[in-house]
């Protein structure tokens, strides 16, 4: 099922002098098995737009539709349990390494599974499922999420969310701060998660990420849906209206394009399939 | 827990805003003490106590604090208010000078009742409103830095004046990205299916401590980083510092400690003397 929002607008503080309108009628779909990108400048309203997915925020009006639950600005229409939406619309904010609180990681992490219902023990299962789903062994189980790097508390935060096993993940700049590197496995790891069924939602400032990883990108321009494009299409036309920028990869590509090599521009991903494509035309 | 109304600065440039925070402090609790020095009759009370109500309410007024504010600030006061009530009229004082309000069947109750509970309200509402005059019309910083001043004396004794106020000063500059911290750490654990709100008490707990901990984490490092950019720009606690804002009195302040000075002083007068006014003006008031 997918997530539906239709005519939503949000503001914060209403019927006050600091009252501001951070989402002005947004309608849009993510369905089943896509990998979303949301982008737009600072401050534009993306964050405001994904907390409406598992009802941090309700509505000021219209309404958010995931499966059947209804997060409308309506109280009378809404549903009330927001439990069972929490555990299938999985949310990574940014810098998820601040809300490790537990004494150990395996605990930790088996902290949203048992909210949600599960025993101790299916929870603990669950967890070193996750852990090991984001790269971490046996060793770090019992160790103090306070005394490991900052790359692998953020792995534990994640692995938190996931051992809820979310149907939806929602991810809030999962690679600010991450060395290259680190930023890479980060990302590899979501595609494996995407590749195992679950819908990912990445905002995300980087459009190397976009061009890489994404299906589908949401542009949001000053609380407005700007464009809900393909990334190959969104790099062809006009980005810098939305302070956005063309990964220098796609840009060499469109060179090449234009230089007269017949390559299939929406082919090109990454530096390795690039490399694939022109091959194939010079061949 | 963002609207609270009592202790909130009101930004204006009003000419309360401009006096010197010192002088402010200084008013302020020589106004809290000609409010609760004690007159002799009822009459001299209600008489001084409304003067300085009015004077209260003039400067509230003149600071541009909206009388819903005032209002708000005074709710609590509604629960006091009866429980007096209820005190003074099931315990009766020994001299009664005012008569009786009633008399069912032995129950006798004296207008005093009323009137001490009255004297006592009035004495908290014109409390209240003085303070508010205060922290509406000084940034906290400035209450700081004035406190600063009046701590001054006390390095004789190697009482660390400055070093208080500052951390007076951080502390309370951290207060809303505190807040900012507990919501964004509240959402966090809210996704991962904490329910501060509903949920059972066992549930509740758990959900604090996963609110709490992360939070002292993050001050933790948030005070290392600060402590570390504040040596970094030179920052010795011992050195003397000197301020970006000076005080210095205007005419204005001058004028300002002079009224207020006056008005203790006419109170103090009032009292020592066993001035009644009303007799002086042939009125047999009690």
């Amino acid at each position: 099922m997918p997530i539906t929002f239709r005519d939503v607008s949000f503001t914060y503080a209403a019927k006050t002098p600091f009252s501001y309108e951070a989402l002005k009628g947004i309608n849009l779909q993510i369905d089943e098995g896509d990998f979303v990108a949301i982008v737009g400048r600072t401050g534009c309203g993306k964050s405001t737009l994904i907390q409406h997915m598992n009802a941090l925020l309700n509505p000021s009006q219209g309404c958010v539709e995931i499966d059947d639950f209804h997060n409308d600005s309506d109280k009378k229409k809404r549903t009330k349990k927001v439990k069972p939406l929490r555990q299938k619309v999985g949310m990574v904010f940014q810098f998820p390494e601040y809300q490790l609180f537990e004494e150990t990681v395996e605990k930790d992490v088996a902290f949203a599974p048992k909210n949600f219902g599960m025993k101790p023990e299916e929870a603990l299962q669950k967890a070193h499922e996750a852990l090991g789903e984001v790269g971490l062994d046996e060793s770090f189980y019992t160790r103090s999420p306070f005394e490991l790097s900052g790359g692998e508390k953020r792995r534990v935060a994640i692995a938190g969310i996931l051992a809820a096993s979310p149907e939806f993940l929602v991810v809030d700049e999962p690679t600010a701060g991450l060395d290259p590197k680190g930023a890479e496995t980060m990302m590899d790891l979501f595609r494996s998660i995407h590749e195992k069924g679950t819908t990912i939602i990445l905002v995300t400032h980087d459009m190397d990420l976009v061009l890489k990883y994404c299906n589908k990108v949401i542009v949001i321009d000053d609380g407005e849906v700007a464009e809900i494009t393909t990334p190959d299409h969104l790099f062809d036309v006009d980005v810098e209206r939305y302070s956005l920028q063309s990964p220098l990869l796609f840009s060499f590509a469109s060179s090449l394009l234009k230089g007269g090599l017949a390559i299939e521009r929406d082919q090109v991903s990454d530096v390795p399939s690039l490399a694939k494509e022109i091959a194939r035309c010079i061949r | 827990m963002k609207n609270f109304a009592l202790g909130k600065y009101v930004p204006f440039d009003s000419l309360v805003h401009r006096v010197d925070p010192r002088v402010k402090i200084f008013a302020t609790i020589a106004l809290l003490v000609a409010i609760f020095l004690p007159q002799e009759t009822y009459s001299m009370t209600f008489l001084v106590e409304g003067v300085l109500f009015l004077l209260a309410l003039t400067l509230l007024f003149i600071s541009h604090v909206r009388f819903r504010d005032i209002l708000l600030s005074l709710r609590s006061l509604w629960f006091l208010v009866i429980f007096l009530l209820v005190i003074y009229i099931v315990v009766p004082k020994k001299e009664n000078v005012l008569g009786i309000a009633w008399n069912l069947n032995g129950w006798i109750v004296y207008w005093d009742a009323f009137a001490e509970a009255g004297k006592i309200v009035l004495r908290l509402v014109t409390m209240i409103m003085v303070t508010m005059v205060l922290t509406a019309t000084t940034k906290p910083l400035d209450l700081t830095y004035a406190l600063e001043w009046y701590m001054t004396p006390l390095k004789v004794v190697r009482f660390p004046a400055a070093e208080v106020a500052m951390t007076v000063s951080i502390a309370l500059r951290f207060i809303p990205t505190l807040l900012e911290d507990a919501s964004r750490v509240m959402k966090a654990q809210a996704s991962r299916g904490v329910d501060f709100e509903h949920g059972r008490l066992w549930q509740k707990i758990t959900g604090l401590t996963a609110l709490i901990i992360p939070l002292f984490v993050s001050s933790f490092l948030r005070s290392e980083e600060l402590a570390n950019a504040m040596e970094c720009r030179g920052y010795d606690p011992r050195k003397k510092r000197t301020r970006y804002r000076t005080f210095r009195l205007h005419v204005r302040d001058v004028l300002g400690l002079l009224l207020v000075a006056a008005i203790l002083a006419g109170v103090i007068v009032l009292l020592a003397m066993h001035i009644d006014l009303f007799a002086l003006w042939g009125i047999h008031a009690l």
